[in-house]
């Protein structure tokens, strides 16, 4: 599509431009996001324990619960408009745990709740989330075909 | 959004959490509390109707498992055809699981290739099994009891996610 | 009657009689509260949808700014509004509600200017008596359609901008002689310009050469020097379309005083409002224009300003096609009537 070569002109202003852009402070983004997604992991651990010890969950089953309750709070907090502040101050430490998934698509839910529930809500929940979703379950099934091709020929 | 909102959005949440796991506060004994955290090692538990030269093999099962060395602390309950086997792994080991978890089924059934071994690294597990040995220790609790118990932990461990 | 390459010059001098500006809740916090006629409390104003509550801060404005102009909406002959929405809804919502026949234009953060300048051109030719143009942006409304719904919590890099919750309306009328009021003398329409820069979370420096642009042609057509301006505002190029258009214009040997070089997405919100690089949205500069700089022209800080409003022309579906972002400036010279 519209990639053409850039002109001289276009590259020299692109330049100057450079230089008055602010960076993204990748160190401090990256150590915030490492607390706050570690953070949350903590939090989602210390729920696997509370489901193993207070329910009939092994390690194995507690992870469903957990993360049901993870996305449960992810969704007050979204409801109440605060997780886009935790995300703006976060980054990946809060997009890539499943509260993020979560978030993405209870946030198009809400926003989209003015065009009714069918085409609004329905259509539009999965307008962030359904890539992860897409691209998620074709990744499981290459690796999977991989894995069972493999293992066919003996090699693995 | 005013900050002290936020705060009181938050609280709510809070309270909400603390609530949830307010309500399901069941008494276990000190032992079986704490075995999620600490190493327990507590002695195999062996139903009464067997024999007593047949008891012996929960110590050397025991012994056996942990004489691998990424094990380091082991529950055992043996009943009427099930050797229940929980054991937990050295947090760093937790990697190789899978192959610890093969490494000691097939060393078990070798060593005694009658017994009917459920063998499993599952915290919950360990926590049942000590759980289950405590009750046994009871004078009141039943041997039919004991088993069923025995036959719930062995049917949550074979669970699927 | 046009001046130069692209520059129109009003000697009838058409007069801003009055103003309505009206905001949200983050406008509320930020420097220039003081300035606005109404600021909503909730984001949503009391009504169902974002796009609703759009609608209905233009709608305020326009009536603020007629009922200030001492007027009735049968006066008004034109109306001309635009926005950032899709197919300019909210601005031809707020028309049907006012029952003025109505011009529609879209020129993205540069439509309050364009409107302006369109304005002063009818009145100055006799074209209407009265006319009311204004310019609005809701940032929730329009956040959810060009980037993320409002509550996801993407994070936004430090050059993405903050788009204002606000609309502004102006009533431009035939110059009565009235001292004191300000007035509009000329007007300089941009052509769009891109430098192939194509990240819409960096709409400054995608704007920043419009900008240059349209402000080295005014000067050339009207052959003024800088200094002839108390104050050349721009629309809403943030802390790094304003620095680069700085550079430019020196670059182009148009040396500006530093102090008499604004940008209204700077003035608007305080240093401590989460907005990243500053304000942005149609409302950006229609806002700060209306409402700031007219009243501190009104109490004699400037006599004569150069109003730059800046437009990235991009939809949602041309940056994800990779497209990159054409933009436009126009500006309009205001002055007090002496």
């Amino acid at each position: 599509m519209g990639k053409t070569k850039k002109t001289p002109e276009q590259k020299s202003y692109q330049k100057l431009e450079k230089k008055h852009e602010l960076k993204r402070p990748v160190g401090m983004n990256c150590l915030k996001a490492f607390l706050v997604g570690g953070l949350i992991c903590t939090i989602g651990q210390v729920l696997t324990y509370f489901y193993i010890y207070y329910f009939n969950f092994t390690e194995a089953t507690a992870g469903n619960p957990t993360v049901a309750t993870l996305i449960f709070f992810a969704m007050l907090l979204t409801g109440f408009g605060v997780y886009d502040h935790i995300g703006q101050f976060a980054g990946a430490g809060s997009a890539v745990p499943v509260t993020g998934f979560g978030n993405a698509v209870i946030s198009a839910s809400i926003e989209h709740r003015s065009e009714g529930f069918v085409l609004g809500v329905g259509g539009n929940m999965f307008k962030l989330a359904g890539t992860v979703v897409l691209f998620g379950v074709f990744a499981a099934f290459v690796v999977a075909l991989i894995r069972t091709l493999l293992s066919m020929w003996g090699v693995i | 959004m005013h900050m002290t909102s936020i705060g009181i959005r938050v609280l709510v949440i809070f309270c909400i959490f603390v609530g949830l796991s307010g309500c399901n506060q069941e008494q276990r004994s000190a032992e079986s509390r704490y075995s999620l955290l600490q190493t327990t090692n507590p002695d195999p538990a062996i139903m009464e109707s067997q024999d007593l030269k047949k008891s012996n093999i929960g110590a050397k099962v025991k012994e056996e498992v942990l004489s691998l060395e990424e094990v380091y602390d082991v529950a055992i309950v043996k009943g009427k055809q099930d050797i229940l086997v929980a054991y937990k792994v050295k947090h760093l080991q937790r990697f190789r699981m899978k192959k610890i978890e093969g490494r000691i089924t097939k060393l078990l059934e070798k060593n005694h290739p009658k017994e009917n071994f459920t063998v499993s690294s599952d915290y919950k597990i360990f926590l049942e099994a000590v759980e289950l040995k405590e009750y046994m220790d009871e004078p009141d609790y039943s041997e039919a009891k004991a088993e069923k118990k025995l036959q719930h932990i062995i049917k949550l461990k074979n669970e699927l996610t | 009657m046009l001046k130069g390459k692209q520059s129109w010059v009003f000697p009838k001098r058409p007069a801003i009689v009055s103003t309505g500006v009206t905001g949200g809740p983050f406008e509320a916090k930020g420097k220039l509260a003081e300035d606005f006629d109404i600021l909503h409390e909730d984001l949503t104003m009391g009504k169902q949808s974002f796009e609703k509550a759009h609608c209905l801060l233009l709608e305020e404005a326009i009536e603020i700014a007629i009922e200030k102009g001492e007027a009735k909406k049968e006066d008004i002959q034109f109306m001309i509004a635009g926005d950032l929405i899709n197919q300019i809804t909210p601005s031809s919502f707020a028309a049907r509600k006012m029952e003025i026949p109505y011009f529609g234009i879209f020129g993205a953060c540069s439509t309050s200017m364009e409107g302006l300048a369109l304005a002063s051109f009818i009145i100055n030719y006799g074209g209407a008596k009265k006319v009311v143009t204004a310019a609005s942006s809701h940032n929730a409304a329009v956040e959810k359609q060009f980037r993320y719904p409002t509550e996801y919590g993407g994070q936004k890099p430090p050059t993405a901008q903050w788009t204002v919750t606000g609309a502004g309306a102006a009533v431009v009328t035939e110059n009565s002689g009235q001292k004191g009021l300000p007035v509009t003398t000329s007007a300089t329409i941009g052509k769009v310009i891109d430098m192939g820069l194509s990240d819409p979370f960096n709409m400054g420096g995608a704007m920043a050469p419009a900008a240059a642009d349209t402000i080295l042609a005014h000067f050339n057509d009207m052959d003024l020097d800088p200094s002839y301006y108390d104050l050349i505002v721009t629309g809403d190029l943030g802390k790094i379309g304003q620095e680069t258009t700085y550079e430019l214009l020196k670059n182009a040997g148009l040396a500006l005083e530093r102090e008499a070089f604004k940008d209204c997405g700077l003035m608007i919100y305080k240093e401590d409002q989460p907005v990243q690089s500053g304000g942005s949205g149609a409302g950006c500069s229609a806002t700060v224009v209306y409402g700031h700089l007219i009243n501190e022209m009104k109490r004699g800080t400037y006599k004569k300003i150069l109003m730059v409003a800046t437009g990235a022309l991009l939809s949602p579906l041309s940056f994800q096609q990779k497209e990159t972002i054409p933009c436009v400036a126009h500006a309009v010279a205001i002055e007090i009537q002496d």
